[in-house]
């Protein structure tokens, strides 16, 4: 190890030159491990430039929108523009203060604006749910769960501290349930069971309900991180909160959630980068995301048997989404650490 | 002169025979300054945390500025008692993700309802009084511990407290940092706060107290006034405990 750290700095060259002579046992293993990832990489990139990718260039569209109308397709795209400026804005955008504090409205307002582009009304063709498909599906399903679940979770951590008997039982009857079953289940449950729950002549779309069963389900995981989160805050904030007068929801409101959602930061883009990708899962329920696209590309006989291309397309797709989310949240946590002074 | 506070058989035990406060009786007068002091377990912090609600007491009355709560501990009573008594606690607790000024302002537009703009111009004013109007938009942290507890002040103040309580205000600062606190305090008490400070500063007390406490195991030892308690204490234990912090 001592050998290789000195060699930081010297130059490639040098250091392999170092490398192969040198006559420490380890350096054999070393050598070794070397020449069995480069042929890996080398083969891998050989097979990428050799494969015939028309799988993954002709069908674009497809990937992206789905059956969505070709003449409409300007609407989500429109609405990737929004969310990927919004993006770039939080990541690389300036440091000013309205700026910062607005970003927030503009990521909720985010939602409603792609929900109304998908769906048309007000001015615009409605389009109906079973054309919504590919990467837009993935991201709306994405969207709508995390903007439903974080107050659900907020709500349940608070409930399940709450000092009322009956209030706190059930908050921690939901979640223990909700951890308790596997996703896949309260899937089915969304898709089979809510219907016929629901009186009849009321209808939710299989999006929606989509969404629910998300909701329900990463709302109880985010419930326990924001707990957490609410236990890490020391009892004297309570106190001094207390003796200002401020009653107990305000103190929840102005005190224990801001503290409680910085600590609980780290793990809440945990369940959401989690959540992005089980939406794929969705697929084996029968929805066009991006996942479900795939598969329908893959059945078209003209591109037969082409399963490796698709899915390293889809890995990296899905790599950058995530790789995205995660440096949104690395942003939020350096604002909230660094100028806090937390 | 009309007390402001009147304890009456104030009990307060964690189990049996064990005692935080017992049967716990004195009166404070507006304007005056009361120097609670006892060794460490004696309850001098319980019983200035069950004068704002903090602590609840199993028995006795407690009447503070004309609102009488009793052993139910009633919540809504305590509520209005918080309104008008401050507190500034050992640790400072301020709130490390509110700048300085929003700390201050805080209480005074949620619980008094007043306009922003009124609330933040009476916390300027409290911070250029304390001399630290230049830290308004930093966050607690990255302040000096004097200057957190001067906020800590700044902040019981901005509601306009009819009663002030300090629990160890100068205890977890730095030896060089005390007297900036100290001093707040002692301007405090010249412009006729009535205030009850638990304390081991000795000097402060002689300076500053009108009364001086001395409690041990939950118990009232004695009250007299610091020239009597400081030079000629009448009870064996105080006289003890003067020998050990001196």
């Amino acid at each position: 190890m001592n050998n290789l750290n000195s060699n930081l700095n010297t130059n490639l060259f040098k250091k392999l030159k170092r490398f192969l002579l040198s006559k420490s046992k380890y350096n054999f293993l070393n050598f070794i491990c070397f020449v069995i990832s480069i042929s890996l990489t080398f083969n891998f990139l050989t097979w990428i430039f050799k494969s015939n990718w028309k799988v993954v260039t002709s069908n674009l569209n497809l990937y992206a929108f789905g059956s969505f109308p070709i003449n409409e397709q300007w609407r989500p795209l429109f609405w990737f523009f929004i969310l990927l400026s919004i993006t770039l804005i939080t990541i690389y955008g300036p440091k000013w203060n309205w700026l910062r504090k607005n970003l927030l409205f503009g990521w909720i307002g985010t939602v409603p604006l792609g929900i109304y582009l998908l769906n048309g009304g007000f001015g615009l063709d409605t389009v109906m749910t079973r054309n919504w498909g590919g990467l837009t599906l993935t991201i709306l399903i994405t969207s709508c769960s995390i903007l439903f679940s974080l107050p659900i979770g907020i709500l349940l951590a608070l409930c399940r501290r709450s000092s009322i008997f009956l209030i706190q039982k059930l908050s921690s009857f939901y979640i223990d349930v909700m951890r308790a079953v596997p996703l896949i289940a309260v899937l089915f449950f969304g898709q089979l069971l809510i219907p016929l729950f629901l009186p009849v002549g009321i209808e939710i779309d299989r999006v929606w309900r989509a969404i629910i069963a998300f909701t329900l389900f990463v709302s109880a995981y985010i419930a326990e991180d924001i707990r957490g989160g609410l236990q890490s805050i020391p009892k004297n904030q309570i106190e001094a909160a207390k003796s200002l007068g401020l009653n107990k929801f305000q103190i929840n409101i102005f005190i224990l959630i801001p503290q409680a959602l910085r600590v609980a930061l780290p793990a809440i883009t945990n369940q959401l980068i989690g959540l992005f990708q089980n939406t794929s899962l969705m697929s084996i329920l029968g929805l066009m995301e991006l996942l479900g696209v795939s598969r329908s590309i893959l059945a078209n006989p003209e591109f037969i048997g082409q399963y490796i291309e698709v899915y390293i397309w889809l890995a990296s797709v899905y790599w950058l989404f995530c790789t995205t989310m995660a440096l949104v949240s690395k942003k939020l946590e350096q604002k909230m650490t660094i100028n806090k002074g937390f | 002169m009309k007390p402001i506070l009147i304890a009456k058989n104030l009990t307060k035990s964690y189990a049996k025979g064990i005692f935080a406060l017992n049967n716990v009786s004195f009166e404070l007068d507006q304007g005056k300054v009361l120097v609670v002091m006892g060794p460490s377990g004696s309850g001098k912090s319980t019983l200035i945390r069950t004068i704002n609600g903090l602590e609840t007491f199993d028995k006795g009355e407690l009447n503070i500025l004309g609102i009488k709560i009793g052993s139910d501990n009633d919540e809504r009573k305590i509520q209005k008692i918080r309104r008008r008594v401050g507190m500034v606690f050992q640790q400072f607790n301020l709130f490390p993700h509110l700048t300085i000024l929003e700390n201050i302002t805080l209480a005074p537009i949620q619980v008094q309802k007043r306009q922003q703009k009124e609330a933040e111009e009476y916390g300027m004013y409290l911070l250029s009084q304390m001399g630290i109007e230049s830290h308004s938009k930093k966050y607690p942290s990255q302040l000096s511990g004097g200057e957190q507890q001067r906020v800590a002040i700044a902040r019981s103040l901005a509601l306009k407290p009819e009663l002030l309580l300090f629990d160890e205000p100068t205890s977890a600062l730095d030896p060089e940092r005390i007297n900036e606190v100290l001093d707040e305090m002692r301007r405090l008490a010249d412009q006729g706060m009535t205030m009850i400070v638990v304390t081991h500063e000795i000097k402060f007390a002689k300076e500053v107290s009108d009364q001086v406490l001395f409690i041990d195991s939950g118990k009232i030892i004695e009250i007299s006034s610091p020239d009597v308690f400081f030079s000629n204490a009448s009870h064996e234990r105080s006289r003890k405990f003067l020998n050990q912090i001196n």
